[in-house]
């Protein structure tokens, strides 16, 4: 893909800008000037912004409307397509539900809260405010979630390669992906259970 | 030199007792591990094919067998013991050992 553009811009945009009578040597080193200027303008732009200390990056301050958007689009469609290729095993069997359920309750509950809580210190702090998991898809919008396998797809590459500068760990650098994928399967059930339901399931003993 | 060596000992005296202020035992901030509370289970409204019922009752049939095992009956002695009928009058029970 990246070659035929590249070819495209080599056969055609270039030749025609040799050939064409806009092809003079002022008017090309007007054009290099400029574009010179450009980026050390860019440069000068990006490196004060760097180092003045303008940028706010307080948890507590929200983004505007428009680059909250922004990060959000772009994280979603980078997760999609980073996890669309991965094998979802069978994720029925009840022992995933006892392994992920205890690694829940100790890994993951804090910031995703568990049935009948609806916030926490953590989930309050965090910017961007991690997803409620103990509550429907429906009940927590701002990101898709697709049918279920892409659902699972998609939590089990989050929960393996974290997500930066969220607050979100990459698991996997300390847990398999079975026990991963143990994880998965309890999420799935998750916004079903009762309090009660989940306190067995959690529970270490 | 009496100085000097006052200076140590007070030293690795102080040193001792800053050192012991952090060198508690990391177990008292491990959590508690949590029990299931089956007594809660409504086994009424389950549905026994659903992986979250047999996830549940695999959860308190492990714990049943975990409270069975720690009554130690071998060191009873029965000798000394009324008879069954006995028990059963006075409603004795093994689950209340």
């Amino acid at each position: 893909m990246i070659t035929r553009i590249i070819n495209f811009i080599q056969h055609h945009l270039v030749q025609k800008l040799v050939l064409s009578d806009f092809y003079q040597e002022g008017n090309v080193v007007k054009i290099l000037k400029l574009l010179t200027l450009l980026i050390v303008v860019g440069a000068g732009v990006v490196t004060t912004v760097m180092y003045s200390g303008i940028v706010n990056v307080a948890a507590d301050e929200p983004h505007s409307d428009f680059v909250y958007w922004l990060l959000e689009e772009t994280r979603e469609k980078s997760i999609k397509v980073a996890a669309q290729d991965i094998e979802v095993p069978d994720l029925s069997d009840p022992e995933l539900l006892l392994t992920g359920g205890t690694d829940y309750e100790h890994m993951c509950s804090s910031c995703h809260l568990k049935p009948g809580q609806s916030e926490s210190d953590m989930s309050l702090g965090l910017y961007p405010t991690p997803p409620n998991l103990s509550v429907s898809d429906d009940s927590h919008k701002g990101h898709e979630h697709g049918d279920e396998t892409q659902a699972a797809q998609k939590n089990f590459w989050v929960i393996k390669h974290g997500i930066k500068a969220s607050g979100m760990p990459a698991w996997g650098k300390t847990h398999s992906d079975q026990r991963i994928w143990a994880m998965v399967a309890f999420i799935k059930r998750l916004p079903t259970l009762t309090p009660e339901q989940y306190q067995i399931i959690t529970a270490d003993e | 030199m009496k100085k000097l060596s006052k200076l140590f000992l007070t030293s690795i005296l102080a040193i001792g007792l800053i050192s012991s202020a952090h060198a508690h035992d990391p177990k008292m901030h491990k959590k508690k591990a949590e029990k299931a509370d089956c007594s809660k289970m409504d086994h009424s409204k389950m549905d026994m094919k659903d992986p979250v019922v047999i996830a549940m009752m695999k959860k308190c049939m492990k714990q049943a067998k975990a409270s069975a095992k720690k009554v130690d009956h071998s060191k009873m002695d029965h000798s000394k013991m009324k008879s069954m009928s006995n028990h059963k009058q006075n409603g004795d029970d093994h689950k209340n050992h």
